[in-house]
């Protein structure tokens, strides 16, 4: 029975019983009128149970389309874990290439160090040289030194050199990881959408609760560099006036 | 300002505390040691005499803030220079970190000439 066909159908009844109603009224019937009344009252409640029936199976229906949702459920199983995983992934990443890099830079600079060193011997003694402060056994020290040194300088020279190009290698993370944080992105932007479907389902008049005032204990993380200048000190010159303004 | 003296350098991220360290080399302090949160920080600062405290502030464990007000309530601690160098940038936290007696604050990401020009700048006052 199709609703209308329910709507006329208790119209029926209700003209039925009202005309039974008036005409028993008439005749001062009284219990006759207490009984139609009493079945007027149970047809009412019978359509509002109606009613609510069909509003309880909307909702009904609403929340089994987000549940059975299969991408919800892929989301929830897989998507997310992996996303941790990609995450934890990028940290070992950088992490590994940040170490390599460093590695490289201090053994670089080990060799930049070594040249200084005996650059500066050589310079010392060859200045003696020039002002004839020198005998001849040193002299010829200081030139085979000197001959050892230039070989030093080809050979180190390249050894530097590779430890540049290390350095230029490790950066290679940023492709791999750059495309993987691209990936989290686009799940979270869907996680997002589903969220908020989530919420017009179940009502979206629960007002957000209003946060507690910061009073700066707690540790945020860094900040993006959008953030709201009033609250973030976006440099160090801004946390040097905040200390100066405070007589730190 | 000594340049032997010892320094600990507290941050969970080893790179972190590798480029600290390096840095603090090039300025000619080759006295470091490294922990990698308060709650390791505190046992080697109450038995390793040390001169001097480089902390980051958000770690697991006890964060860098913590450690700093406990460092200031330690009898034998409470007069230890100390540096916060951290990516907290809220307005708030600096103020936070002021009050519960921090001697510098450094915000990440930083260079190498910032570093210097702080402890320095720690120091003058300390000995000034």
């Amino acid at each position: 029975m199709s609703a209308a066909d329910k709507a006329s159908y208790l119209t029926e009844e209700y003209v039925q019983r009202l005309n039974e109603l008036g005409e028993a009224l008439k005749q001062g019937d009284d219990e006759e009128a207490n009984r139609l009344i009493g079945e007027l009252t149970t047809l009412r409640e019978s359509a509002l149970f109606l009613e609510l029936g069909k509003l309880t199976r909307e909702i009904h229906e609403s929340i089994n389309s987000f549940t059975d949702d299969e991408r919800v459920v892929e989301l929830a199983q897989e998507e997310i874990p992996d996303a941790k995983e990609r995450l934890n992934f990028i940290i070992t990443k950088t992490e590994e290439a940040a170490h390599k890099t460093m590695s490289a830079a201090e053994r670089a600079m080990d060799v930049v160090d070594n040249f200084v060193l005996q650059a500066n011997d050589i310079q010392q003694r060859w200045t003696q040289f020039r002002n004839r402060e020198m005998s001849k056994n040193d002299f010829l020290a200081l030139s085979e030194d000197m001959d050892r040194f230039f070989s030093t300088i080809n050979e180190e020279s390249n050894k530097v050199k590779s430890e540049m190009t290390d350095i230029m290698m490790a950066q290679d993370y940023q492709d791999l990881t750059g495309q993987m944080i691209k990936q989290v992105i686009t799940m979270v932007q869907e996680v997002e959408d589903k969220l908020v479907r989530l919420v017009a389902i179940s009502g979206a008049n629960l007002a957000p609760k209003v946060k507690a005032k910061d009073d700066g204990s707690v540790a945020h993380g860094p900040q993006l560099p959008t953030a709201d200048k009033a609250e973030v000190a976006t440099n160090q010159g801004d946390v040097d006036d905040l200390l100066a303004s405070l007589g730190f | 300002m000594n340049k032997d003296m010892k320094i600990l350098i507290v941050d969970d991220f080893s790179t972190m505390r590798r480029i600290i360290k390096n840095l603090l080399r090039d300025l000619g302090f080759n006295n470091t040691t490294e922990a990698d949160d308060g709650q390791t920080a505190l046992p080697l600062l109450k038995s390793g005499n040390f001169d001097f405290l480089v902390t980051d502030w958000n770690m697991p464990g006890m964060d860098g803030l913590t450690l700093l007000k406990t460092v200031r309530a330690d009898e034998n601690l409470k007069d230890m220079p100390v540096l916060m160098v951290t990516a907290e940038a809220k307005r708030e936290q600096i103020i936070t970190a002021a009050q519960a007696g921090v001697n510098g604050y450094i915000v990440k990401p930083f260079t190498a000439a910032t570093l210097k020009e702080k402890i320095e700048k720690i120091f003058e006052r300390i000995e000034g």
